[in-house]
Formats: C-alpha cells, structure tokens, sequence
C-alpha cells in the first residue's frame, strides 16, 4: 500500500470557530505533523468553492487521505464523503469531525482546555488515517423470487402485492385450502364485509391487472402468473444466504387430480367415512373427502389421510366422474430458490379446556367465539341458526364471557386486543336478526380502541344488549334443565348475579400458531416471550426481522384485525420489493475477518454472532476454522472483542487503528486533567456525546470520546491500555441492556468490565476508576453527571500509580 | 408511608396492587353469596385507595372463612387470602378484633395450642388405647413468640418491615 | 416399613378421638409407621395467622425442624394443619429471604427450618406410599352398597399452588380412594364449596348457612353418609346438623365420616373399638352396609 498523504480541511464557520478555539495554533500544530502534506483552513468544506479544494486536492493525486472537519453535527459528513468518493477517492479513507459541537462549544469556558483538546482530535484522526485501507464495496446476488409462508389475509395480500410488482411469488399453506382463521370469521369488523371471500378468489375479467378494489373474492389473484400456491404444504428446510435462499418443501397429497377434479361432490356423498370437521370447529361432522366450502380454494376436493380407508374402500375412486382420484399419489418434495422470505404464519385460538372452571371440555353448550362465528356464517354448518350443540335446539340466551385465558397470569398475560370487538360484532350480529335474543356480555373492560370500533359498542347498548362488568367465576350445568349458569359478580351494581344461559360464548386467548418455534428456528428468527415473531424493531422496522432478507406480517407477530394485518402485509412486500428490487444487495466490506492462522477452533465466536454470521468449516479431521460470511456479518466486532486469540479483526476498526486513535486522544493533556477515556458505540452511547452538544452543555475537555461500532468489540487489554496511556478512568458508554442495537453487544461487554475490575484489582488500582455506562439518546445528558462526579472523585483519589514495569 | 404500600410491605400482603377489580374472587366466594357485607374486592379496592379506616376497623376483613377460592381463580394471581390475613394483622395491632381471637391469641401464647386439650380429655386417651399426648413444646414456641412481640397492640397499626 | 411423624394438630386429640383411632389403626395395617414427637406445638391455622402471618410461618417452621430433626416427613389428619405446614414449607423452600427471617426466629428457640422435609396428608400418604390397589386388596368388609358423598373441603385443595395435593378443580384423590372401598362416590351440587367450618364462633348464621347447603344437596343426591378429611368440616356437618335442627327445624340424619373411619370399617376394624359414639349423628346406617 502507498504511504499516507493526508490532507487536513478546518472549518472555521467564517471565522465563527476562531471566537473559541485557536484555529492558528491548530493550523500550525497540524502542519507539523507527519504525512500531513496540506492543510487549509476555509469557512465550511461542506460545500461550494471550499470543498471543490479538497476535490482538486484528491484528483491532483497530491492526498490520499483526507481529515475535514466542519460545523454541522453529523450530516455534513455523508455531502463531503459522497463528493470525495465521486473524485475518485475510497469514501473509507475519509474521516469527517465536528470540532464545534464536540470541542468548541462543550468546552467554551475554557478555550485553552479546548484548543488543546482539538489537537487531541485532530492528531488522533491523521494518526487513525495513516492505517486506513481502502473498504471494498461488495454485490450479491439475489433473486427476484419471495417465499410467502401462510396464506390467510396477510399472506395473500403481501402476495398480490409482489406478484403484481413483478416478483415471483410462492405461496405456502399447510392446509389443503387458504385463507387461514380469518376466512372462517364470518364478517369482519370494521368494515362488516364478508370473510370468505379471503379463501375464494374468482374473476371474471380477462386480463389480470390491480383488479382487487373491496374484497379477494373478485381479485383473481389465484390466476396471476408469477403467483405460484402451494397447499397441503410444508418447509422443511431453509438453506442459504439472504438474497438466495434455498428452501426444502414438502407437498402432501391431495389424492386428487387438480387438472381433473370439477367438484361434482359425487366422492363426499358416497364417503362411508365420518369424522369431525375442524374447519367448523367440530359442530358437525365432514366426510375422509371433502372439500371446506363449495369456493374453497383450490378448487379441488381433498382426501383426509389421517381418516381414508384408502383401498381397503375406493368407493370414490368408482364413482369419480373424470377418474380424478388416484389413491397412490405420493408426497411431492420441492426445492424453491427465493431471495427473500415473509412469514405470514397468523395466530390461533387458546385452548379454552385449559380455564377449567369454564367446562369448554366438557359442557358442549359452552363453546368459543369461533364456532359461535361458524354459526352466524350463512354458509356455515347451522345456516345462520345459534342453536345449542347438546341439542340442536334454538338458543334464547346468550352469555359471553371475555377475557378467558387473556390477561391472566396463569394462561396468557397480554390482552388479545381484538375479542371485545369480536363479541360485540357477534352479539351485534345475532341481535340484528333475532330481535329476542337475550344477550349479556360479561366484561373486565370494554376495548374498542381502532377507527370505528367504538360505534359497535354503541349500537350494541343501542339494540339493548347487556353488559356486566365482572369475571365469571365458574359456569355450572344442570342435567334437568339442560341450561347453563354463569355465576358473577357485577362490580359495578356490587351484586352477585346468577345468570342463565342456553350457550356460554367465550372470548379466548390469541396465541401463536402451532409449529411458530421451529419454523423460527429454522430461520434464525426470536420469538418474543408470548411465541410470537419478534420484529426487529416496533417504531421503526415493524416488519423487519434481525435476519435480513426475512420478513414477518399479521398476527403473526401479535394478534390484530383485519385492517392491520392488511397495513402490515403490504409493509413486508414492500420491504421485501426494496430488498430485491436492484437483484443485488450492495454492502461495504466493514466486516469482520478471521486470521486462520490464528483460529484456536475454539467455537466462542459463532455462537456469541448474533447474526449467524460465523461458521465454522472442517479443514481437518475434527479440526475447523470459523469463517465469517460479509453478507451477514454487520460490523459490530462483538467476535472480536470475544476471540480468546486475538484472531478476529473488524475492518476499518482494526486494534492498530484504534490503537493510534486511542493513543493520540490521551497524548495531549497539559491542560485538561484528569484525563476520562471513553469508548463510545456508536448507537445509544453515542448519542449520549450528540446530546450534551445539541444541548450545548459544558463539561471537562478532559473527556476524551473514541467511538467503536458496539462495544461488544472492546477487549480488556484495551481497557488496560487505556489507563496505561494516561486514561484515569475508563467508561464504556453503551446501549441499555435490552435495547442493544447489535442484540448482546452490551450484556457481552458487562461480563468483560467486571472481569478487567477484578484485574484492576489485583494490580492494585481501584476498580471503580472503570465505568459502564448505558443510555439512551433521551438520557443522554446522565454522561455530564459521569464527567462532573468523577472529576471531584479522581481529584480525592490522586492519580493512578502504576507498577514500574507495567 | 401510603396504607397499600403498608400492606404491599407485609408479608402477605404483597400482592395487592396487581388487583384488576375483575370481581371474580367475589363471585368466587362462598360468603359473599350469603351476606353483601363481605366484598373481597371492595375490601382490595378500599385498601389500593387508602381508605385505611373502613378497612382496618370494619367488620368485612372479619368474615373471610379463608377457604382460599378467590386465591385459586384470581387472573392476577392476587393472593386475596393472604392479604385480608394481612389487613387483620394490622387490625389486630391497632386493636381491632373480635373478642374470640384475643382468646386465641392467649391460648396460643400460654399453651401452645389454639384449642386446648383438657386434662379429663387426655386422661380418656387411654381409655379408648391411644397413646399418651406428647407434651407441647410451648417453651420454645413462647421464646420464638418474644421474638416476634406477638399479640403486641398499639396505638398505630405496625409497620412489618 | 415407611416412617411418618405424626402431627396431631390441636382439634383431633381435644375433640375427635375417632379420627385418630382410625388413622392410627388403619395406617399401622397397611405397614406405616406414626412416630409421636415431643414438643409439637400449634400448627397455627387461621386463627393465629390473622393475628401475625410472620407467627404463622414461625411455628410452622418449627414444627417442620423438629420432622427434620428426627429425619422424617410429617402426615397430618386435619386439613388446616396440613395447609398451614404444607404452605410454609413451600413458601420456605421458595423464598430464600423469609428463610432467613424465620430461622432468625427460630434460633431464640435453638432450631432451624432447612426445607428438606415433606409434609404430607393422610390421605397422600394412603395414595402415593400405598397405592389404590394394595387398599383395594386391604379390604375385608367391602362397602359396595354404600353411596358417598366426597367432600374435600378447603385446605387440602387450596392455594393449588403450593399444596400440590390434587387438582382444584376436578380433584380425584378422594372419589377414588372411596371406590377402592368398593363403595360408590355419588356427585352432588356445589361439591367443593367450602363447609363454612371457620365461620363457627363468628358468625354462626353463616356458618350454618353454608353447612346446610351441603345438606341439602348431598341429601338430594342420595346418599348415605359425607366422607371428610378435616376436623373443621367434620364439625361443621356432623354438630352442625344438631343446630339445624333446634335453630332451623330441619332434620337429615346424614351420618359423617372422616375417611379414615370408612377404611378402617372396611378393613375389618370393629365399629366398638372406634370410639363412633363421638359422633353427634349415628352412623349404624354406614355400619348396616358393611358386608
């Protein structure tokens, strides 16, 4: 590599700086230095004629390396940079500073302190410049295909989104037939328009463009080309990178040809075999073939393997107008390659058996909102009749019980957001076409928090249903009777209240869907404490996932209503667009590498990546090296800092680098003492240095701020280091224990201070000269604190004494 | 200090802020279904309030018959049993209480046992051919109840901690 | 030969002798062993919890040391006495700051609670250390025309949490132990409400409020007599009655038994040696059945 030239560019803000620091003894200081070929001094090099100097200066060849600084906090970095590289020179090889916010104005009371303490910067930044190499931009390839796992409403419409954006889409189910919990809902609230349709896509027109304007139903999304949808389909394996994923699926099968099949429903008929019929919650039973709905899609029957008598039977097969079923068919396997993956997986009913008191298990009048859905649906399996399951009779009185395994520290602690609404949609249902209907709702508390919500409850006070605000304690039967009784206290009338019933409706917990915690781990994915898929981030990244590539969407991640599930899903198809849209990721190579010299197989650093971004690869007989993959790998240095050798490196934050940065930010000190070392990341505990400049708060000049991608890379021998070099203490200023922004950087970097405390200790050096700091951007004002207390400290205890030969 | 923090100090009592005032330890229990006058959850929601007086000198916190059904059902896993026995110790310590439980008391201190056993009863052991009782260890107990100043009243309801 | 110590609590050997014999004699037939401590006290139930919990967990603790200091698990026959020990012993075990503060206590009296003890009711001690089969097989004068009504009262179900005796809401440990008899355990309305035994002495409108429910629904199932396993609930049904009948005019006849009287009839045991004329109400129809 070719010798340094650096070039150093002040910014004075028309003369603004020279008020506060000496700019001329900078300047001088600066132009003595070595391998610092020029220096200027200009008003602002962000711009105009005076950054068109440091542009001539890089085409001349006369640098090859620039520090600048200028006066706007951290955004005139990306116009000077991205000028810079434009003249030809690696963007990496740039290094921008900020002397006002970070030097002039925190320290402005006392300008000889800051002047001093902008050398500092400065010598650190030509010293850091020196060792800089030029970073690679690297390109991988993806594909313009998305794998779409689950197809109720978020997934078909993340679905017609990308389909219709271009992109090959794969949609997966594992039922026989799509549309998931929410086509067997009835209506949706608030729009009161028809579920079933979300199952049951039809067109009639003859080209397929945006035609979905109210419903799936006229969307015929089913027939776009790029739309490929699997049913009775499993993944069974995810390999890969992003970008191209690699992904095993298993089709179960139906036994029936779907070319053939034209659902004359002879098969169903002839069916000897009866068995309960999920899809309507059990409240009747279907055939071993069988088909959900008549417009269930695809529109081919199924056969319930678990059930067929297969060719011990075969009265189907005989009486198959088009020869359709073939009783052999086996189980497909498929390998798709996508680049991105969303998983639309949905969520699932609680099981209410668990809330014993309630008899779901054993009382057949007490059932759930689902088959009290299934009901209500003219289609469904009692035609728009409530009628008692033990009897089939009509009910006359209804009571709904809230709340049942929701909000409740033995079941489910979270509210399911969305059953207060279900209740109220249901009981508004039934008493808009039974006028008699007596309908109570048993209530904690009465949510109805969306667009519109808040209009059921009116109209369902409007059609005098009633409402108890209390839990039931118990539901009783009484053989004689057949009746229910739901015993609750009513809070708000202080009375015990003993209220019959022909049916018990209870309101259960949402969870995740079955199969959530393999399928998240076989993606790489963290599920929260209740199961659901935890987004990367809830403010800003609500459908983003910590593994690139993959995406999450409805009530997957949490349960919600129609409306946001839709918003969510087309969140993640346009996520998933902007990943693929260029057919390639482009990534500066600010990655870590591995020396394999070094490599000790050791196994510490692909486990403590929180991105998956080490393997380990054999070399020879049961010995490996670990190998760190750009594409995942995001910069923190978390491996680095854990490597038992040493033997990990991040790029452009390399031990010389930060050696030399280190070194020069402690050298000058004259005036400021005692001298704070702080190793700063560059996400929260960063900010908390852009707080106290924003809010132009002094402190000592003698802190002196490095900042590092996380903290996880800080390793104790630096710390040590540190105080070698004239440090009198050392924080490390990182993000909030659970709020880091590399997932376990911080808690990595707590069990390191404690241990460098210890050794601390051992030399005799007193361990609370090493701080932990962890904030947030808003509290980032508590490092003032830190500065102000541990002056007056280090000041009581006298400065650091270390060993002859240390 | 605030009397639900008071209470949330004690032991046993360290549930009561999680109540929700969902009402099923009411519909739960066996004596609100027989008299209004006793209302767990009013009885938690006076105590979340403050309202110390009603608490402490009414009779309701008299009237649980601890049969621990409201514990069992509660959502918040409040452990209404165990704080209505809280509210009474600090009853007991202003001197609130129904007579029988100073009877109680004594007889626990000066005997070791809360239902003594004459001395004509135990003689009748024999004659039925059950071992000779064993002699209490009320001792021990009397020393472990110094300790704890047990049955102590005074002016202000104590503070556990 | 498996060990037990026993506890007596307070209630039995004042005023339930019969419960005792039976237990006694039962268990020493099915090869347990009831070992008599010195020094017992009090388990402090209720009473002496809504004077001072801190009390309550104290004198628990130490008659739970005093088990551990001979090297044994303690079986009770009152239901309070097992929730008031079994309780602490759980909590205890749990909490390691409460340990601490007990034991403080504790050591004015020179003991320590450790936690490395069972406490156990008789009736665990009859299903986990003997079996259903082998008191099936006990039985020499099966009950098999004899309808129960099974009532668990309170203390051995409830808090669920640290009691662990059987499940709260559909506990079975008691219905099974009566067929294992060869006798029927009949269901009945409201069969795991509370007796109102603890509202005796405070409010005694309530309390035979809540005893005459049992009555009267155990009465309309059919039965012959109510198996309970705590004194509390004994007392409540069986005096009960007599106050039913000079306060409220109302008679059942509705004959009580712990069930350790019902196995030890069952084992053979003569009804003479079994103290049964303890009871307020006669039991000769529980008798008639034995076969």
């Amino acid at each position: 590599m070719e010798e340094a030239r650096v070039g150093v560019f002040l910014s004075d803000g028309g003369g603004y700086l020279s008020t506060i620091l000496d700019l001329n003894a900078i300047k001088s200081y600066v132009e003595k230095l070595s391998n610092v070929v020029q220096v200027e001094m200009r008003s602002d090099f962000s711009w105009g004629e005076d950054l068109q100097i440091i542009i001539d200066a890089v085409k001349s060849g006369k640098i090859n390396r620039v520090v600048a600084t200028h006066n706007l906090l951290s955004l005139g970095d990306v116009k000077i940079v991205q000028a810079i590289e434009k003249a030809g020179l690696n963007p990496y090889l740039v290094t921008v500073l900020n002397l006002k916010d970070y030097c002039a104005w925190p320290h402005q009371d006392k300008p000889d302190e800051a002047t001093e303490k902008a050398k500092a910067i400065l010598l650190a930044a030509v010293e850091r410049s020196k060792l800089l190499e030029p970073i690679k931009r690297l390109e991988f390839p993806t594909l313009k295909s998305v794998l779409i796992i689950g197809a109720g409403i978020a997934g078909i419409q993340a679905a017609m989104s990308l389909s219709e954006l271009g992109y090959e889409v794969h949609l997966i189910e594992r039922e026989p037939f799509i549309g998931g919990l929410a086509a067997r809902a009835g209506r949706f609230f608030p729009t009161d328009d028809c579920a079933l349709c979300i199952q049951s896509p039809c067109s009639d027109v003859k080209t397929i463009t945006d035609t979905s304007r109210k419903c799936v139903y006229r969307s015929g999304f089913s027939e776009i080309p790029n739309l490929n949808i699997l049913t009775n389909s499993r993944v069974l394996s995810v390999q890969g990178v992003p970008g191209k994923y690699t992904v095993g699926i298993e089709k179960r099968p139906r036994y029936i040809d779907e070319d053939k099949c034209i659902r004359c429903n002879l098969c169903t008929e002839i069916c000897p075999v009866e068995v309960p019929d999920e899809y309507n919650v059990n409240l009747k039973t279907r055939k071993a073939v069988y088909i959900n709905i008549p417009y269930s899609y695809p529109p081919v029957y199924v056969i319930d393997e678990d059930a067929c008598k297969f060719h011990e039977c075969e009265k189907c097969v005989d009486v198959c107008p088009t020869n359709a079923i073939f009783l052999d068919q086996k189980p497909e396997k498929i390998s798709l390659n996508v680049g991105s993956i969303i998983v639309a997986t949905g969520f699932e009913i609680y099981d209410s058996a668990a809330i014993k008191e309630y008899h779901y298990d054993d009382y057949p009048d007490v059932i759930t909102n689902l088959e009290l859905a299934r009901m209500i649906d003219a289609f469904g399996p009692t035609e728009g009749a409530i009628i008692k399951p033990s009897n089939k009779q009509p009910a006359k009185k209804i009571v709904f019980i809230q709340c049942v395994g929701s909000r409740d520290q033995r079941h489910k602690k979270y509210c399911s957001s969305i059953c207060c609404m279900i209740s109220l949609k249901h009981a508004i249902q039934i008493k808009e076409a039974f006028r008699n209907m007596d309908i109570t709702i048993c209530y904690i508390d009465i949510r109805t928090t969306g667009r519109e919500h808040e209009e059921y409850y009116e109209r369902a006070r409007a059609l005098g249903i009633k409402f108890v605000k209390g839990r039931p304690t118990e539901v009783t039967h009484d053989p004689e009777s057949n009746k229910l009784t739901v015993d609750v206290e009513d809070a708000l009338l202080r009375r015990l209240l003993q209220l019959q019933a022909d049916l018990v409706v209870l309101a259960p917990a949402m969870v995740a869907a079955r199969g959530s915690e393999e399928l998240a781990s076989m993606l790489g994915l963290e599920l929260d404490d209740d199961g659901f898929f935890k987004e990367y981030n809830a403010k800003l990244r609500p459908t983003e996932t910590k593994m690139k590539g993959i995406f999450i969407c409805g009530g997957a991640t949490f349960p919600k209503d129609a409306p946001t599930s839709s918003i969510q899903a087309h969140s993640a198809a346009l996520k998933a667009s902007k990943f693929l849209s260029e057919g390639k990721i482009v990534k500066d190579q600010v990655t870590a590498v591995i020396d394999e010299e070094y490599c000790g197989d050791c196994e510490f650093c692909p486990v403590t990546c929180p991105f998956g971004a080490i393997t380990l690869e054999p070399i020879t007989e049961g010995h490996f090296v670990a190998k760190v993959s750009d594409l995942l790998c995001e910069g923190c240095g978390i491996c680095v800092g854990t490597c038992p050798l040493h033997a990990i490196e991040l790029r452009h934050y390399r031990s010389d680098q930060m050696r030399a940065e280190m070194q020069a930010l402690l050298s000058l000190n004259e005036k400021s003492k005692p001298l704070i070392f702080v190793f700063a990341c560059k996400e929260c505990g960063g900010t908390a240095d852009d707080a106290v400049a924003m809010a132009m708060k002094q402190y000592g000049s003698n802190m002196r701020v490095m900042k590092v991608p996380c903290t996880g890379i800080v390793r104790v021998e630096q710390i040590l280091e540190a105080f070698k070099m004239g440090a009198q203490r050392v924080v490390i200023s990182g993000c909030k224990s659970d709020g880091c922004h590399y997932e376990t950087g911080v808690q990595i970097v707590e069990k390191r201070v404690e241990l460098a405390r210890q050794i601390l200790k051992e030399m005799g050096i007193e361990p609370g000269r090493l701080l932990l700091f962890k904030s947030v951007f808003i509290e980032g004002l508590g490092i003032l604190k830190v500065a102000k207390g541990a002056i007056k400290w280090l000041e009581k205890i006298g400065p650091l004494q270390l060993a002859e030969d240390a | 200090m605030e009397f639900s923090e008071k209470i949330t100090n004690r032991i046993g009592g360290e549930t009561l802020t999680s109540c929700y005032q969902c009402g099923t330890c009411v519909s739960s229990c066996p004596i609100a279904r027989i008299t209004s006058e006793f209302n767990p959850r009013e009885v938690i929601k006076l105590a979340q309030l403050g309202v110390r007086e009603e608490v402490i000198t009414g009779d309701a916190i008299w009237l649980c018959t601890s049969c621990y059904n409201c514990n069992e059902r509660c959502p918040q896993k409040v452990e209404i049993a165990e704080v209505i026995y809280a509210m009474r110790n600090m009853a007991f310590e202003a001197s609130n209480k129904p007579a029988i439980y100073a009877e109680f008391a004594s007889a626990f201190k000066e005997q070791g046992r809360v239902v003594p056993v004459s001395q004509f009863v135990e003689k009748k052991r024999a004659d039925y051919g059950l071992p000779p009782l064993q002699p209490t260890g009320v001792e021990a107990l009397q020393k472990i109840l110094a300790a704890l100043s047990f049955g102590k009243t005074s002016s202000k309801e104590g503070e556990d901690k | 030969m498996k060990s037990y110590a026993l506890f007596l609590g307070c209630t039995i050997p004042a005023r339930q002798p019969s419960y005792e014999l039976s237990a006694r004699k039962s268990l020493s037939r099915l090869d347990i062993e009831l070992v008599d401590l010195p020094n017992m006290t009090c388990c402090a139930p209720p009473p002496v919890e809504s004077i001072n919990l801190e009390a309550n967990l104290s004198a628990a603790a130490y008659n739970i040391s005093l088990a551990e200091e001979a090297d044994l698990d303690l079986v009770t026959l009152c239901a309070g006495c097992f929730q008031s020990l079994a309780k602490a012993n759980a909590i205890l075990k749990q909490e390691e700051h409460l340990k601490k503060r007990i034991n403080k206590n504790l050591s004015h009296a020179g003991k320590e609670f450790k936690g490395n003890k069972e406490v156990k009711h008789y009736l665990q001690v009859l299903k986990d250390d003997i079996g259903l089969k082998k008191i099936r097989a006990s039985v020499n004068r099966p009950l098999s025309n004899l309808k129960v009504a099974a009532f668990y009262g309170c203390h051995v179900l409830r808090p669920s949490g640290f009691l662990r005796f059987d499940d709260p809401e559909r506990p079975r440990i008691l219905d099974d132990l009566i067929e294992s008899l060869h006798a029927r355990s009949v269901p009945y309305r409201n069969k795991l409400k509370c007796c109102g035994g603890l509202m005796r002495g405070i409010s005694d409108d309530i309390a035979l409020e809540l005893a005459r429910d049992k009555l009267v629904n155990t009465s309309k199932a059919g039965v012959d007599c109510i198996t309970t396993l705590c004194p509390f609930c004994f007392v409540a049904l069986d005096i009960g009655q007599i106050q039913l009948r000079s306060k409220r005019q109302e008679t059942y006849d509705m004959s009580i038994l712990h069930y350790s009287e019902l196995l030890a009839l069952a084992m053979g045991v003569k009804p003479e040696e079994m103290a049964l004329d303890t009871h307020k109400i006669k039991v000769d129809k529980v008798i008639e059945k034995l076969e």
